[in-house]
């Protein structure tokens, strides 16, 4: 007898979520490292400008190199091998 | 001159009003963060400027680290004394578990070869992230508070009235997932480093065969992803978790936001028996899903970067 027709629905759906999980795991990886590099390297740009009293290029800089290594890091997942 | 006083004390009634007046962001954010460090549970010296007095959260964190400890080494210490290594009780769940974290997460990750090296690890992280946000949704300090309040009646400098200061999740805290985070870190260097040798790993970090220029633009790239990658499990972790608390708290806060806004406590009652108890109560329930999820989620994006350091494909 397939393991279908004996686990129960519950189970069944449990199972299917696990699954979901476990697959979504690079997308996941690639989709907080995005947001990640976004806000750290643009929260690193942004204590430069307080630090050395910049106007706003520390953030513009920092915004920019978040986006440049999170896109990099998202290409890295998905067409991961 | 009488006019004047009177004033004076309508003036000071009206701004003692104010003080008392709910502050709902101020509640939440109190009953999330941690105790405030100079009111410590527990008094330690200064080392190189850093204050290393016990908060609530670090108490929590060893409370955690002891449960886990010994709950996981007795149980096994009991299975290994049987006579038929058959696991029964929790040492089932235990082996369940085990087995549920090396084949679905570790395996697909690091291969055969290494799967009995980073399951511990995994596993580490998984136990300990798992009781550190399950015990946030128990209300043990509150029900401890209750008592003093009622029973006891400590004084208000009692370490029972510490205990009451901020949230009972540490997983909540960045600084706590940080450093879970940072161990993740250095994980994915000495994999790397015992996969392919230490000069080997970082060659890694960049495609070969690549035209020189490139190479120029992507190894800084590359090096700032390193530190993005645990920066990413940070947040990720922390903004979940204090996510869910400050959404049950901000419904729970309607009572007293409806009772201040009509001046009678029958529409903070009405409003949180009809919106707020019952929404809480969901969303309590959807927290114990979140609790589970979180660990496993940390657990599995921690194998996924220690599995890219070992088997590198660009």
């Amino acid at each position: 007898m397939p393991d279908d027709e004996r686990s129960t629905p519950l189970e069944q759906s449990l199972e299917a979520f696990q699954e979901t999980v476990r697959k979504s795991g690079p997308a996941a990886m690639g989709s907080y490292s995005l947001i990640g590099a976004i806000i750290l390297l643009g929260g690193i740009g942004y204590a430069v400008d307080q630090w050395r009293g910049h106007a706003h290029w520390g953030l513009l800089v920092g915004l920019v190199l978040g986006l440049i290594v999170g896109f990099y890091e998202l290409a890295k997942a998905v067409f991961r091998r | 001159m009488m006019l004047g006083q009177e004033h004076a004390q309508e003036l000071g009634e009206h701004a003692a009003g104010a003080a008392e007046k709910f502050d709902a962001g101020k509640t939440i954010i109190h009953h999330v963060s941690n105790s405030p460090i100079d009111e410590p549970l527990l008094h330690l010296p200064k080392i190189a400027g850093i204050d290393l007095s016990v908060t609530k959260h670090v108490l929590m964190l060893w409370l955690i680290a002891v449960f886990v400890f010994l709950v996981v080494t007795f149980t096994v210490r009991k299975f290994l004394k049987q006579e038929r290594p058959i696991p029964v009780g929790f040492m089932n769940a235990l082996e369940a578990l085990v087995e549920f974290i090396r084949d679905s997460i570790a395996l697909p990750n690091f291969g055969k070869k290494w799967v009995n090296v980073y399951t511990p690890l995994l596993l580490t992280f998984f136990c300990f992230i798992f009781c550190a946000n399950a015990i946030g949704l128990i209300p043990v300090f509150e029900v401890l508070g209750l008592l003093d309040h009622f029973v006891l009646h400590t004084g208000p400098d009692s370490f029972i009235k510490h205990l009451l200061e901020g949230g009972t999740t540490a997983t909540s805290n960045f600084n706590v997932t940080a450093g879970l985070a940072v161990i993740t870190f250095f994980a994915i260097i000495v994999a790397g480093s015992r996969a392919h040798g230490v000069v080997q790993h970082w060659i890694n970090l960049v495609p070969h065969g690549l035209a020189w220029p490139l190479y120029i633009l992507l190894i800084p790239i590359e090096l700032m992803g390193m530190l993005v990658r645990p920066f990413a499990l940070t947040m990720r972790l922390a903004a979940n978790m204090t996510g869910g608390h400050i959404a049950i708290l901000a419904i729970l806060s309607f009572v007293f936001l409806f009772t201040e806004m009509f001046g009678r406590a029958i529409a903070g009652v009405g409003v949180g028996l009809a919106v707020s108890v019952p929404l809480a109560t969901a969303i309590s329930g959807l927290e114990i899903i979140v609790v589970l999820v979180q660990a496993y989620v940390f657990t599995l994006l921690s194998a996924v970067f220690i599995g890219m350091a070992i088997h590198v494909h660009h």
